[in-house]
């Protein structure tokens, strides 16, 4: 299986290298130009706008913790939603997977490989970013007011990853579950935004809140309190444990069905077990 | 004694309510180049698909090598070398970055870099990006993909579709050397000479029902004639009413038959009716399999 995941990892490295760089332009602009706009941002903190993004913007640790952490994992969440959905459903679609199921693997051991893959490949998109962020923070440190350090920032930004992998474990059970990329994909897309909008709405309208738990943003805190104090470990479990189960789920539907035929699960042959097929 | 390699019993599956094969009972023995025929979705690739583990059956058994191929796909897999009909690779790969991967994940079996060999034997250059081949040179990269690990079994969805005259005399030569090995082909084709050339049987699906085994030359042998007769007046409807004997087509003077059997019966049954005129020709295989394909409810599901 090490084989499988290495080869992954080789067919996902211009996405780990391309996301990477685009993404570090986010601390680039974001902590590069703080401190010639601290005045102007914290005049326009109350604005309603901001607070229904979920953005604070009072000071440097309001300002990077509600954008560089709020808006790094949500992009980074749509690479694993593009590439959860695509590597199952996607090749199956296009007849790739054939190609690889046949190959003398257990289908456990290709669902875990693409996982593991798209796991490490998130990780190193945002290690880039979180090295990149810590480093433009280090240039302009001596410019601002603020009790941060560069190391705060780093571990801050890849304390955001249990979301991502929430994410991802969910495009890739989707995938499995449906075999069709585009519903797949869609459905995925419909829980990011809603997760995302849904979260901040939630926190803001108080007959919304029983529903706030639902929302997979609920469990990332982009406020200074995340930056300083780092994530909550329910939070965290509750995240990791959202992806653990997505990705049981990916196993287990990926080995009980029919491969290449992209039929719907209704209209799947009812297929027997080997002791009762035989 | 002869050994099994493939053996279904009474495999079935179902797509929904759609019929994929139904009670397909098929035994392909060790050494020996098995041809797959029918017209498309017929449940050829169904079949394969089954054998491979891809698509699980919905009800009956699937054995390879003795092994269920449910059970122990993983096993059965190591030794089977397989070329799918609707081929699909990884465009951004080259040819040669393919081959190492798949050698790879094979986790190799003592045939490492026969890919090469085999490249230069199909005059494949390895060294270009799989999106830049025409589709004959991708068909070429399935068909090292599927040769590359000297597997046991070899099951090939029509491996000469799309490739041209030369490369496809080449595949049909590894197929046979393959078999001289001792080494077994399951391959299901639509161009009947070279079925003709490489199977010693082949099994006729159709409407998901395999409605016949049999030994080329068993089907070349029982190949019916064609025969046009010219008489000064017809002879009366049924004057022909044989076993083997079909009326094909009746005009002024001319009457067409087809002929499998009781050949001395016609010519007698001619001579009586003061025949002018026999023209007789072979029924070509195609017409054979054409005939399966039809029977009964006349003709393929498409």
């Amino acid at each position: 299986m090490v084989r499988l995941i290495w080869q992954e990892l080789k067919f996902r490295r211009n996405g780990i290298i391309g996301w990477g760089i685009g993404l570090c332009w986010l601390p680039l602009v974001y902590i590069g130009i703080y401190p010639s706009v601290a005045e102007e941002m914290a005049g326009l903190a109350d604005l309603e706008i901001y607070q229904a993004m979920g953005i604070s913007i009072n000071t440097f640790e309001d300002w990077i913790g509600s954008i560089l952490f709020l808006f790094v994992p949500l992009l980074l969440s749509v690479y694993a939603l593009i590439n959860g959905t695509g590597t199952l459903a996607g090749e199956e679609e296009d007849g790739r997977l054939e190609m690889i199921v046949t190959l003398p693997l257990e289908r456990w051991q290709i669902v875990t490989a693409k996982a593991v893959a798209l796991s490490i490949a998130t990780f190193l998109i945002l290690l880039i970013v979180s090295l990149v962020s810590a480093v433009v923070f280090l240039s302009i440190e001596s410019q601002i007011e603020t009790e941060v350090m560069a190391l705060e920032i780093t571990t801050a930004m890849l304390a955001t990853w249990p979301l991502i992998f929430a994410m991802a474990m969910l495009s890739l059970f989707l995938a499995a579950f449906s075999s069709r990329r585009r519903v797949a994909a869609m459905i995925a897309t419909a829980v990011l935004l809603i997760g995302y909008f849904g979260s901040n709405l939630a926190s803001q309208v108080s007959s919304l809140e029983a529903l706030e738990p639902l929302f997979l943003f609920t469990y990332l805190d982009s406020s200074r309190n995340g930056l300083i104090e780092g994530q909550q470990t329910g939070d965290v479990l509750v995240l990791l444990g959202v992806g653990l189960v997505s990705f049981a789920l990916a196993v287990y539907f990926f080995i009980q069905r029919n491969l290449t035929v992209g039929a719907w699960p209704w209209q799947r042959a009812q297929i027997n077990s080997p002791k009762q097929a035989g | 004694m002869s050994e099994n390699v493939i053996q279904t019993q009474g495999l079935t599956v179902y797509y929904g309510k759609h019929r994929g094969i139904l009670d397909v009972n098929l035994l392909v023995e060790k050494g020996e180049v098995f041809g797959f025929l029918g017209p498309n979705g017929a449940g050829k690739t169904t079949t394969q698909r089954v054998l491979l583990d891809v698509i699980r059956p919905t009800s009956g058994k699937a054995t390879i090598f003795g092994m269920d191929c449910r059970e122990q796909g993983v096993k059965i897999r190591k030794r089977v070398g397989y070329l799918p009909g609707e081929l699909a690779l990884y465009a951004g790969m080259k040819a040669s970055e393919f081959f190492k991967m798949y050698e790879y994940l094979r986790a190799g079996n003592g045939t490492k870099g026969y890919w090469r060999e085999l490249s230069q034997r199909l005059n494949l250059d390895t060294g270009r990006k799989i999106r830049e081949f025409s589709r004959g040179n991708k068909q070429t990269v399935g068909v090292v993909a599927a040769f590359m690990s000297r597997p046991d079994l070899l099951i090939l969805d029509e491996p000469t579709g799309g490739l041209d005259p030369l490369v496809q005399q080449t595949v049909l030569e590894m197929v046979r050397e393959a078999k001289a090995d001792g080494r077994t082909v399951f391959f299901s084709s639509h161009i009947l000479s070279e079925v003709q050339a490489v199977c010693d049987r082949v099994g006729i699906i159709r409407d998901g029902q395999l409605i016949e085994t049999k030994r080329v030359e068993e089907l070349v042998g029982q190949r019916m004639k064609r025969m046009s007769l010219v008489f000064p007046e017809l002879p009366p409807n049924g004057a022909f009413d044989l076993d083997g004997v079909t009326e094909l087509s009746r005009g002024d003077q001319r009457l067409t038959l087809e002929v499998s059997a009781n050949l001395p019966q016609v010519l007698e049954t001619a001579a009586r009716y003061a025949v002018e005129d026999i023209e007789t020709h072979s029924v070509s295989l195609e017409e054979i399999f054409l005939a399966y394909y039809g029977k009964e409810n006349g003709g393929s599901n498409g």
